[in-house]
């Protein structure tokens, strides 16, 4: 039966993990991602879950417990964030090298030391090169939606990919809003049990991909799954809606953008903030929309192509930063890669906002919303990388 | 399968032998049998001329000769 | 017609001949060993030391991931056996030394303590020699190294008593050169629920400096001289297997270039501690020595 409440980030997490029917959850507790394995474990206890809850002592050896169980056999669910994540790194290049379809949530936190428990997204974007599937989730009810999509993504037969869905710590996570669990049989429709074509661990039934002497030649079948996913990503999202009603529009949404001239570029829970703003300031007659990116990792560049046509300015609102970097944060700088080939390009902004979780204000959404058709009516961007916190703005609201 | 250079080869006096199995129990690469408790035989394709066998064998029944190459 | 007889062989102690290990290695001659006990129902994980290239060769399922995962991505496929309802499977999870005792000491301390399911083999072959030989926490004192030219200052990390006290149903060390002993063992192990750890001497011919021919002969000094005594602990209770006569440690050390430096007042040292240590191990044969 499904139900409907107040739920956070973390509960909903859990409650996605248990209707995808997780086998194995490796798990080591990290700020901001605590409850969430803390739920599962009470749904664990009180039988509502069937799962195997490896209480493991660090995160470098749950994400080794992940592959270990992804390769035997086991649907594996896990989370972590920040220090964690890092702590991890070396296992992290495991499943997708190993095409292990284990699903991660990755609770964003900052990275110390220039940072504390509040979000930004910095660490799930330090794994934008080693192939996990990354999808910003906006509000509780996406997280859980996302993670039983996360396991069909990841399952299918072209893929064979980790997904990480990703949310903002304490923001999405400790955040309560109306969440509606599915109904265990639906998901069960939806989501058919694992069975991975190319591992078995058995000595009756042996079977590992084959390990190619050719090492351009594996990373480019990976890379060769990421372009597949963009597709599969959309495909799984259209078929939830069918079953669910709710769908996200896949790799990117694009918000309010009816006749307007320039788009602020948002992901994570900012973009709740960013909704709000658009509609007071559009019915103020400002002629901005807002695309919420919603898959990092496979970047939808062919997608943001065919939007990008359409405005003079895409703004992008980096809530991470990187250092020595070619210009801004990552983010924009995959943009402006992807925006490159096109004849007629936008002008291209880049916002430094809400680092180390500091809050988003409507105050700084206006700034920013204001900079960008400036630079629409100037017809060039003034300052190209901009650390909107460093600014006083005077009122916060 | 890339083939196996070694320097020596055991050689095995059959009268010598006591059966004793030593040699089989402690080759290294399983390329030493006491076939049927009998006779002492070696797998030339993957022995590597350690000299474990002859090493362990209580008479010196085994000897390690020059490896003559083919 | 050898030939077939051999194929034949290798199909059934379930270990391909010819492995790419070092002539004289132990890995292989250990995985032979233990493959007679353990029997084809069984699901090996392991990586990292030198002797995986007798991991290779083994015709049982294997998973890997890197040198610096002990016990830790075994512990998810036990998980997933029991999750999938998979039983009467025997998980032998195997690392080196450097490995079990320096970089994933933790993980193995862990996984003691959650009391896996599996039994973990630790192949001690002194240093980290799949790198070319450098020191470990479990190469012993005075041992040559290419970290430790001038001879290695600490001693020996304790690595099974470490692990007994986590109150695991088994622990126990096993030599090549012992190999009814070392089945004897395995076999015990397999049969018990919970955490199993077996600490085996390696020899290393390349590492150790010493003619391949003598690799046997070594590790056999090894337990003669007490420096490696063989004895179990189940339940917290410490069982000598072996009370050999014992030897000088000299007659040990002097066998393997890697201690060929070694003065006379070090092995004197040596020998004072192999003599203590061999007191206590016989005062407490028979007794429980988990606290």
């Amino acid at each position: 039966m499904s139900f409907t409440r107040m739920m956070e980030g973390n509960e909903a997490a859990a409650y996605g993990a248990m209707v995808s029917r997780a086998d194995v959850v490796p798990a080591y507790p990290i700020t901001p991602q605590t409850e969430l394995i803390s739920h599962i474990a009470t749904l664990i206890s009180e039988g509502k879950m069937k799962a195997e809850y490896i209480k493991v002592e660090g995160e470098h050896t749950a994400m080794a417990a992940a592959c270990g169980a992804s390769a035997a056999g086991a649907r594996v669910f896990t989370a972590t964030a920040s220090q964690g994540m890092a702590y991890m790194e070396e296992a992290l290049w495991m499943p997708p090298g190993m095409r292990l379809p284990i699903v991660m949530c990755m609770v964003n936190r900052a990275m110390a030391p220039l940072g504390g428990l509040r979000p930004d997204h910095n660490d799930a974007l330090m794994q934008r090169d080693n192939g996990w599937i990354q999808l910003y989730c906006e509000n509780s009810q996406e997280v859980l939606d996302t993670v039983i999509m996360a396991y069909k993504i990841a399952e299918d037969k072209d893929i064979y990919l980790p997904v990480a869905p990703c949310y903002d710590g304490y923001f999405v996570s400790a955040t309560a809003t109306v969440t509606t669990v599915p109904d265990q049989a639906e998901v069960d429709a939806f989501l058919p049990p694992y069975k991975h074509e190319m591992y078995s661990l058995l000595p009756w039934d042996y079977k590992r991909p084959a390990r190619s002497a050719n090492a351009a030649q594996s990373r480019y079948e990976v890379q060769t799954a990421h372009e597949k996913a963009k597709e599969v990503i959309e495909e799984v999202d259209k078929e939830f809606g069918k079953r669910f009603g709710r769908s996200y529009d896949g790799l990117l949404e694009e918000y309010a953008c009816d006749d307007v001239d320039a788009v602020l570029m948002t992901m994570g829970s900012m973009t709740g903030t960013v909704r709000d703003k658009i509609d007071e300031m559009q019915a103020e007659g400002k002629r901005i929309g807002l695309i919420k990116l919603r898959g990092f990792r496979p970047f939808p560049s062919e997608e943001l192509r065919e939007m990008a046509k359409k405005y003079h300015a895409i703004a992008v609102v980096d809530r991470n930063n990187s250092y020595g970097s070619a210009g801004g944060g990552v983010v924009s700088m995959e943009a402006a890669r992807a925006l490159y080939t096109l004849d007629d390009r936008p002008l291209l902004l880049n916002f430094h906002v809400g680092l180390n979780g500091s809050d988003v204000t409507l105050r700084q959404v206006e700034y920013m919303a204001d900079k960008t058709l400036e630079a629409v009516s100037k017809g060039k961007v003034d300052e190209v990388v901009d650390w909107v916190e460093l600014h006083d703005l005077g009122e916060v609201l | 399968m890339a083939s196996v250079v070694r320097a020596f080869r055991p050689v095995v006096e059959q009268e010598k032998c006591i059966k004793c199995g030593n040699c089989q129990t402690y080759c290294p690469e399983g390329t030493v049998l006491l076939k049927d408790g009998e006779t002492v035989v070696f797998d030339y394709r993957y022995c590597k001329g350690c000299g474990v066998c002859a090493n362990e064998c209580p008479v010196d029944a085994i000897e390690m000769a020059r490896e003559v190459g083919g | 017609m050898t030939e077939k007889v051999f194929d034949e062989y290798y199909e059934k102690s379930l270990m391909q001949g010819g492995t790419t290990c070092c002539p004289g290695c132990g890995g292989p001659l250990f995985w032979r060993m233990a493959l007679q006990a353990l029997g084809p129902k069984t699901v090996i994980y392991g990586d990292g030391p030198c002797a995986m290239c007798a991991i290779r060769s083994i015709k049982l399922p294997h998973f890997n991931l890197h040198f610096s995962f002990v016990a830790d991505a075994s512990s998810g496929m036990a998980a997933a056996y029991r999750a999938k309802g998979i039983e009467g499977l025997t998980l032998v999870s195997s690392a080196g030394d450097g490995a079990t005792g320096d970089i994933s000491f933790g993980k193995v301390s862990a996984a003691a303590e959650r009391n896996e399911n599996m039994l973990q083999i630790c192949v001690d072959n002194e240093a980290y020699m799949n790198t070319g030989i450098q020191k470990s926490g479990l190469t012993p004192f005075g041992a040559w190294t290419t970290t430790t030219p001038l001879g290695k200052e600490a001693v020996k990390k304790e690595i099974p008593l470490i692990i007994a006290q986590h109150n695991v149903p088994y622990v126990a060390t096993a030599s090549v050169a012992y190999p009814r002993d070392l089945i004897a063992k395995i076999e015990k192990a397999k049969d018990i629920e919970g955490f199993k750890y077996i600490h085996t001497v390696m020899p290393c011919p390349t590492g150790w400096r010493f003619n391949p021919a003598k690799s046997v002969e070594v590790v056999r000094l090894g337990v003669e001289t007490w420096t490696w005594p063989l004895y179990e602990i189940e339940g917290g209770v410490l069982k000598l297997n072996m009370k050999p006569k014992q030897k000088p440690i000299e007659d040990y050390l002097k066998t393997q270039n890697r201690f060929r430096h070694l003065t006379e007042d070090q092995i004197k040292y040596v020998q004072e501690n192999i003599n203590a240590k061999r007191e206590r191990l016989l005062a407490n044969d028979g007794k429980r020595v988990i606290l």
